[in-house]
């Protein structure tokens, strides 16, 4: 603490010693001064830059790896075949397409993280509260976002006319099978912020999902695919939402936005904003999500502050 | 089962994997032949420092061979090799645990879901613990654990995509994992452990890398030969040999064969010895490329940290 004018001696200890003994008062020393900068270089509202890397997993229908400074996620998308006839509660001929998913359970994410991501996450331990409440907003976010159609999903089959049809009644369309996700997001490294990382990996491999073309086979009675991959169907994605976290840092007299937290800003803030902003082909961008917790420092201003920010990132 | 409270479970009813029929389409399931010399190894891509929250990590990557993408199929012919490995350690040990003079070591070895042809799940099965008792029994006998009384250290690996036992056209009814495909994935964690456990700094006697050997049939002239780092799709294995190997001291830390091999034991090992070798050349150059990063210039951003992201913070007065 060297004050040049003053005669008395301060102690002057390196940047790490600070950042492990008072980790808050040293957040705040960065945060308070004019133009302030974390201690990890950026500026409060700078967020990480984000690379993604899709397609490299050889056995799954889609797979992304997306790296966002040191956090890093991979996700592998497989489809299964779900027969209509095991389903136990068959949902009824005019069950809106929005609830389809839903009500049959179409898309199952997991988030794993005991991989040894981070000290904290080591592997032997079932799912802790955060991966599990990390799996359910990423699954609650998938259903109300209705980024897949349902369509994609139904495996239909045309039946041929038999004599009790009435002769202008068009064949019958039924659904014989449907296509099950697993969505299966993996985290290999851990720097803060892990929603934003696995919504990013789990969007990017649903872009580069491709389900094969498949029918119902009435001789063997079973569900055939092609293994042509140009008979292979990409995904078709209703919109393409895109998650921002901001954590925010608190003392006893301010309080600091800080937008994609890292693990050290990440433990300092007690209260976080995840704002889900999605852009579809009609309209330019529209608000999804708005998740708040933590705190009671975040009043309409400070979120609307936060969701600009969530669209210029966006952009 | 407990886990599956934890977890979004699938539907209710089960879900089967896709069957393909490949009338009229039988180019798209030839199997691939091995092009490569028997003595040649496939390239390796290793590196180390890629969790930096780890006290030490190494990534290990043998790229699939190029025949997939021409074919347009969608069903993968061969399997290619992706392993991530951190370390945490030394870290002390709980306080329930007794007194240990040496490092505790302890491995878990995982395959992540999408890993292999059939999808796996989240809660660990036998042979994944079976790899992580080979891998722990090679990797004791090079730390040296006297200087880090109780202390731990943990060895996490997750198999990102693993090979596979046989070609998967020949559906030899339920054969369970265990066979060769689990070899080379051995070998590969081997050399992925040693190399983050350089980069996390726990002394060692020496490097140990992994190497994989086997008998294999040639289907048609019935001829046997002995070929180093196999591929099951393209081969069939007759009999097969993972070792651990020390070069400097010329040791053997872990010895794993399957199949019959008759009285040609001692050579099958010497090739598997030979195939390790290899491997440790890739070894020793991924660490020396680290090493010198590290002591160079410090601000060289790694791939994929943005520039912005991690630069250093400018030095702050702390008063009051």
């Amino acid at each position: 603490m060297a004050n040049g004018a003053n005669a008395s001696p301060g102690l002057s200890f390196s940047r790490e010693t600070f950042a492990k003994l008072t980790p808050a008062p040293f957040l705040h020393a960065h945060l308070k001064q004019n133009n302030s900068v974390r201690p990890n270089g950026r500026s409060p509202e700078e967020f990480r830059q984000t690379s993604i890397n899709s397609g490299s997993l050889t056995h799954s229908n889609g797979s992304a790896v997306v790296r966002c400074g040191d956090t890093a996620v991979v996700c592998g998308v497989r489809a299964e075949i779900l027969l209509a006839s095991d389903i136990p509660h068959s949902p009824g001929d005019d069950i809106e397409d929005d609830d389809l998913i839903e009500e049959v359970g179409l898309l199952v994410p997991n988030l794993e993280m005991s991989t040894g991501c981070s000290p904290a996450h080591l592997p032997g331990n079932p799912p802790g509260t955060l991966a599990q409440s990390l799996s359910y907003r990423i699954s609650s976010l998938l259903h109300l976002s209705n980024i897949v159609n349902p369509d994609d999903l139904r495996i239909q089959y045309t039946e041929p006319k038999t004599d009790e049809d009435l002769p202008d009644e068009g064949p019958k369309q039924v659904t014989k099978a449907y296509w099950t996700l697993y969505i299966d997001i993996l985290c290999i490294a851990l720097d803060g912020n892990a929603f934003d990382t696995a919504w990013a990996a789990t969007i990017a491999a649903f872009q580069n999902t491709t389900l094969p073309k498949a029918w119902w086979d009435p001789d063997r009675e079973m569900v055939v695919c092609s293994p042509r991959s140009a008979e292979a169907n990409s995904l078709r994605l209703n919109c393409l939402p895109a998650a921002s976290t901001f954590g925010v840092f608190s003392t006893i007299s301010d309080s600091f936005v800080l937008a994609d937290p890292d693990a050290f800003e990440e433990d300092l803030a007690d209260e976080t904003v995840t704002v889900v902003v999605a852009s579809s082909k009609n309209r330019r961008s529209s608000l999804l999500s708005v998740q708040k917790g933590g705190g009671a420092v975040v009043g309409k201003y400070l979120a609307a502050k936060c969701i600009l920010l969530a669209e210029d990132r966006r952009s | 089962m407990q886990a599956d409270r934890r977890r979004l479970n699938a539907p209710a009813g089960g879900t089967a994997p896709p069957v393909f029929s490949f009338a009229g389409d039988e180019a798209l399931a030839k199997r691939p032949i091995r092009t490569r010399k028997p003595d040649e190894h496939r390239k390796i891509f290793l590196r180390t420092g890629v969790v930096p929250s780890a006290s030490g990590s190494a990534y290990y990557e043998i790229p699939p061979q190029g025949t997939q993408s021409e074919e347009g199929s969608l069903v993968p012919t061969s399997s290619s090799l992706k392993v991530t490995c951190t370390v945490h350690g030394p870290r002390p040990l709980p306080r329930n645990a007794s007194f240990s003079p040496n490092l505790l070591l302890s491995t878990h070895v995982k395959f992540a879901p999408f890993a292999t042809r059939q999808r796996r799940g989240y809660v660990r099965d036998a042979s994944e613990r079976d790899l992580g008792v080979h891998l722990d029994t090679a990797l004791r006998g090079v730390i040296i654990g006297e200087r880090w009384p109780k202390s731990g250290c943990e060895v996490v690996i997750t198999v990102l995509e693993g090979e596979e036992d046989a070609w998967w056209g020949d559906r030899r009814g339920d054969e369970k994992s265990g066979g060769c495909g689990m070899m080379s994935v051995l070998a590969g964690c081997i050399t992925v452990a040693s190399a983050a456990l350089v980069d996390a700094g726990i002394d060692c006697v020496d490097l140990v890398s992994g190497g994989v050997a086997a008998v294999v049939r040639d289907g048609q002239s019935k001829l046997e030969q002995t070929v180093l780092d196999p591929s099951p799709a393209e081969n069939d294995v007759k009999a097969a040999c993972v070792v651990a190997y020390l070069q400097s001291r010329d040791e053997v830390t872990e010895m794993w064969m399957k199949g019959d091999v008759g009285a040609e034991t001692e050579a099958l090992v010497d090739h598997a010895v030979k195939a390790a070798v290899m491997t440790r050349t890739v070894l020793a150059e991924a660490i020396k490329e680290a090493v010198e990063l590290k002591l160079g210039d410090p601000v060289e951003p790694a791939n994929g940290a943005p520039k912005g992201g991690k630069g250093k913070g400018k030095d702050v007065d702390m008063t009051g």
